[in-house]
């Protein structure tokens, strides 16, 4: 299928485009004020029997066409320069085989296993599960999957190593990536030490000032880390306009589940190994499926590894968590499917973060990971069909969320994975006793210590914290 | 001198056994007579009380060996050399741990939790570019496996022990948890684990370790637990678990210490090992599905030697699977800055247990260094020092800066960041590989991970 013939304007109504975008590898939207672009369904709408069959039937039309159109509805497609769209194509054919290669599908399995130390546990969490109970000892009881168990102490890894294995099929030499808070970047790098790929990380120099952790972690695992000007949006666009002056021996790592077709539909896939293993866990330890799944959402990448397996399944609720920061109104945030609006970013389209005149809003949260101004377009498809839920949890919440789990279980969060904990305060109390809710652990918090140390400096001026 | 006299009865004893034992006694006789002047003389944190005759008058056979016997000794290592008030406790301890050994609902709650909380199995994990990298240029060598205690929940084997002593004191009815740690490891295992099952921690850290491992101590005082400085001597670890054997002393009714390693009174070195047995029984299990057979050499580091024995110990029958265990040389061990307990130290008693220690002339102990934390102990596990003599297992030792380097290495090659206690195991390959037959199965103890490290190994690796 020629992906060529995908024009930037099929399926689209919009004014016409900003000329001065053309340095971007995305196109920005002008002005969208009065602008709505319609919903498939309208917020009101109460779960009926036909509600059920339209959504589903929506999830099978769309899994059905991906591979061709690269479309979520009408969220993804391919919004690139003319040079990457064959490289693309490349991709997407590889991709799809080695998705049906034994050879390559055992390969990754055996590094998994060994390498990352998966399967990772669905742990019952009693302690949190006896903090959510009401007076009477009733309540949801909650489960977490362990991706803080991951070797590089994320869901990262599981993306990383599958493309950097891809890469090396395909005959690439080079890996180059993008990364924001750096667990990408560090999971990139790990993932071609193992393989002897070259490996280039590109980084916001705002980014390298705050995360020199990772910086070190990536240089010490034998990565060359580039520093560029601004954040996470532009070294995205730095590492693709490298691979396109070197397609023969570059590869692009995208983290995200964002980009253009293939991108959005290989991380998810990737990733989807979560949710597989949920299914079979659930299985074995309780006999059943997942009421509710619930994870953070900065991107999209673990919650679609988690929700994936469990979308044709609607008696599975899929609940996002996004960063609301210092403040969904006002205030300076990450919550994109909830506040943002529709245009075309890093080559797809998908809900983002852009104030009146289109241009991108640098987001905020104290999960670093969370902020990122668009967001999967899958994602961005399943909110608006309503198969996923949305919500929002701030610093603040997130920030006592992680508190909570160390002094609960012992476990010490992600900043990011927090957002999804903190969203149980909410949730808990309006699910009848014995549901069972997973959330994706997706992280582990060592990298935040210090965030969560400085924080807590600041508050003991006001309070007094239990030492 | 009534030791003195006793221990060359048991030289004799020794020297009549079955010569295919390789009973490997410190040849040196003066060195006994030296310690027994010593051990007057120096004034060690616990009295202990020696036995009148000798303690090794029992079969010398290799299978019949018990490790420990029923006195708690490894050979003549080992024992409870502890202030009465504890013997009382000890003994519990011991029966509760003895009758838990068959207690199937324990097992099972404890699998349970090793599974779902700490993350076990580990993998057994074939070091490609390791092998690679050792590969001699006729293209052969050993191949090099890696067994993942990196990443174990917490990110080293420590919680193994600590999971399973917290479950422990649970079924014992004590509320009140007891620790000591020096770089915040064992303390962060152990508030994790009281954090997960609700019981009350105190953890008891060297005033000057507070200051170095700040972020350590926020971790545990997050994870709930309370965290108390300890200023005596020189304010490091030793003086904490000097400490913390007071605190047991003082509260043993409702407080149980969870120890860290493989040392102290017995039935700790017995039961941690027991504890950590599980790293072993997998591997045999792994290597069997892996490549049908054993592991040929079995490599790592050794502090108190907690990961080692917990590696070791399913293998100590085969005597076809070789295991050598690494210290460190810190600045070389002839500089007097290092932790080479099995390779430079002397016997005496140190917190509860007989083994080898390094200590002075006055039987004071040396303060030990070693660039990684977790290494720097004085002493070692009374059961190292039985193996050692027993020629069971080799010791060798490995400096600061080839940690460093092996630490790097991995990093490169593997892309995992190894702890630098490890990264002792991994430099030792340089020498060992070289010597090892083509398709020889080497597995090493990758005990923690390196995150902790990384701010220490920068400054050296000058990255």
């Amino acid at each position: 299928m020629n992906l060529q013939a995908l024009s930037l304007h099929h399926a689209i109504s919009f004014p016409s485009l900003n000329p001065n975008n053309s340095t971007r590898l995305g196109f920005r939207l002008p002005s969208h004020r009065g602008f709505k672009i319609a919903s498939v369904m309208s917020p009101q709408h109460t779960w009926t029997q036909t509600w059920k069959t339209d959504v589903l039937h929506l999830i099978d039309e769309t899994e059905e066409s991906l591979f061709k159109t690269g479309k979520f509805g009408r969220f993804g497609g391919v919004f690139v320069p003319e040079t990457l769209v064959t490289c693309l194509n490349m991709l997407l054919s590889e991709f799809s085989f080695c998705l049906n290669d034994p050879h390559f599908q055992g390969e990754l399995a055996t590094a998994l296993r060994d390498y990352v130390g998966r399967e990772t546990p669905l742990y019952f969490a009693q302690r949190l599960t006896d903090h959510y109970n009401n007076g009477r000892g009733e309540g949801p009881e909650i489960y977490l999957k362990r991706e803080d168990l991951n070797h590089g102490g994320a869901h990262k890894i599981n993306n990383a190593i599958a493309q950097a294995m891809l890469a090396k099929r395909m005959g690439r030499r080079s890996i180059v990536a993008a990364t924001g808070a750096g667990q990408h970047g560090v999971a990139t790098a790990a993932a071609c030490a193992k393989l002897d790929m070259e490996c280039t990380i590109i980084m916001g120099d705002v980014d390298v000032a705050r995360q020199s952790h990772n910086v070190r972690l990536m240089k010490l695992l034998g990565a060359q880390v580039k520093s560029i000007k601004g954040s996470f949006k532009d070294a995205t666009s730095e590492a693709i306009r490298e691979w396109v002056g070197d397609l023969e021996r570059k590869y692009y790592l995208a983290g995200t589940a964002v980009g253009p077709h293939p991108c959005p539909a290989m991380v998810r896939e990737f990733q989807s190994v979560i949710g597989k293993e949920t299914r079979k866990q659930a299985m074995e330890k309780w006999g059943g499926k997942p009421d509710v799944l619930v994870a953070c959402v900065g991107s999209g990448s673990n919650a679609l590894g988690l929700f994936h397996e469990f979308v044709r399944d609607e008696d599975v609720r899929l609940i996002g968590v996004e960063a609301a920061g210092t403040g969904i109104d006002g205030g300076t945030h990450s919550a994109t499917l909830a506040k943002g609006e529709i245009g075309v970013y890093h080559g797809a389209m998908t809900y983002l973060l852009q104030d009146d005149e289109g241009q991108i809003v640098g987001p905020h949260s104290v999960g670093v990971g969370l902020e990122y101004p668009g967001v999967s377009p899958e994602l961005s498809f399943l909110r608006d069909i309503g198969r996923a839920e949305i919500h929002t949890v701030t610093d603040e919440e997130a920030l006592d969320a992680y508190a909570l789990l160390c002094r609960l279980e012992g476990i010490c969060p992600a900043l990011e994975a927090s957002h999804a904990l903190a969203h149980l305060g909410k949730l808990c109390s309006t699910l009848p006793s014995g549901t069972k809710v997973v959330v994706n652990c997706s992280g582990r918090g060592d990298k935040d210590i210090e965030t969560v140390f400085k924080h807590q400096q600041q508050k003991s001026s006001g309070e007094l914290i239990s030492f | 001198m009534a030791f003195a006299a006793s221990s060359s009865s048991a030289a004799t004893a020794r020297t009549s056994a079955q010569s295919d034992l390789a009973f490997r006694i410190p040849s040196n006789p003066p060195k006994f007579a030296k310690f027994a002047p010593s051990i007057s003389r120096r004034s060690p944190p616990i009295s202990c009380k020696m036995a009148a005759t000798a303690v090794v008058d029992m079969e010398l056979d290799a299978e019949a060996l018990q490790r420990p016997d029923a006195f708690g000794r490894f050979g003549r290592f080992g024992g409870k050399y502890v202030p009465e008030t504890l013997m009382a406790a000890l003994t519990e301890l011991e029966a509760a741990f003895n009758s838990l050994a068959t207690d199937h609902e324990f097992q099972k709650e404890l699998d349970g939790i090793l599974k779902d909380y700490v993350g076990r199995e580990s993998p057994l994990y074939f070091a490609e570019r390791l092998t690679q990298h050792y590969k001699r240029h006729d293209g052969t060598g050993p191949h090099v496996y890696l067994k993942r205690e990196d990443l174990n929940h917490t990110g080293a084997h420590k919680i193994n022990n600590a999971v399973a002593q917290a479950l422990l004191a649970k079924r014992l009815g004590k509320k009140r948890i007891i620790a000591e740690t020096g770089a915040g490891q064992h303390g962060v295992a152990t508030a994790t684990v009281c954090a997960r099952f609700g019981l009350e921690c105190i953890i008891y850290m060297g005033a000057q370790d507070m200051e170095r491992q700040a972020l350590n101590v926020f971790r545990m005082r997050l994870l709930g637990a309370e965290v108390r400085a300890v200023h005596s001597g020189t304010a490091t670890l030793k003086d904490a678990t000097s400490e913390a054997i007071r605190d047991w002393v003082t509260n043993v009714e409702t407080t149980h210490y969870i120890l860290g390693s493989v040392a102290g009174p017995h039935p700790y070195p017995m039961m941690v090992r027991e504890f950590h047995k599980v790293i072993g029984q997998e591997t045999r299990k792994q290597a069997l599905e892996k490549w049908g057979g054993k592991p040929d050499v079995i490599v790592a580091c050794i502090g108190g030697g907690s990961n080692a024995m917990g590696i070791f110990h399913e293998f100590v029958e085969d005597e076809d699977v070789r295991l050598i265990g690494v210290e460190a040389a810190g600045f070389g061990l002839d500089s007097g800055k290092h932790a080479a307990t099995l390779t430079k130290g002397e016997i005496g008693v140190l917190h509860g247990a007989m083994s080898y220690l390094l200590q002075d002339e006055d039987g004071q102990i040396i303060e030990p260094h070693s660039i990684s934390a977790g290494l720097d102990y004085p002493g070692v596990g009374p059961e190292h020092s039985f193996l050692k003599d027993l020629g069971r297992a080799e010791y060798h030792s490995i400096t600061d800066e080839e940690a460093l380097e092996a630490f790097k290495r991995l990093s490169r090659l593997e892309g995992i960041i190894p702890a630098l206690e490890t990264s002792h195991a991994l430099a030792y390959l340089e020498k060992l590989c070289p010597t090892l037959p083509d398709g020889t199965k080497v597995v090493l103890n990758c005990s923690g991970r390196g995150d902790k490290d990384v701010h220490t190994a920068i400054n050296y690796l000058k990255l």
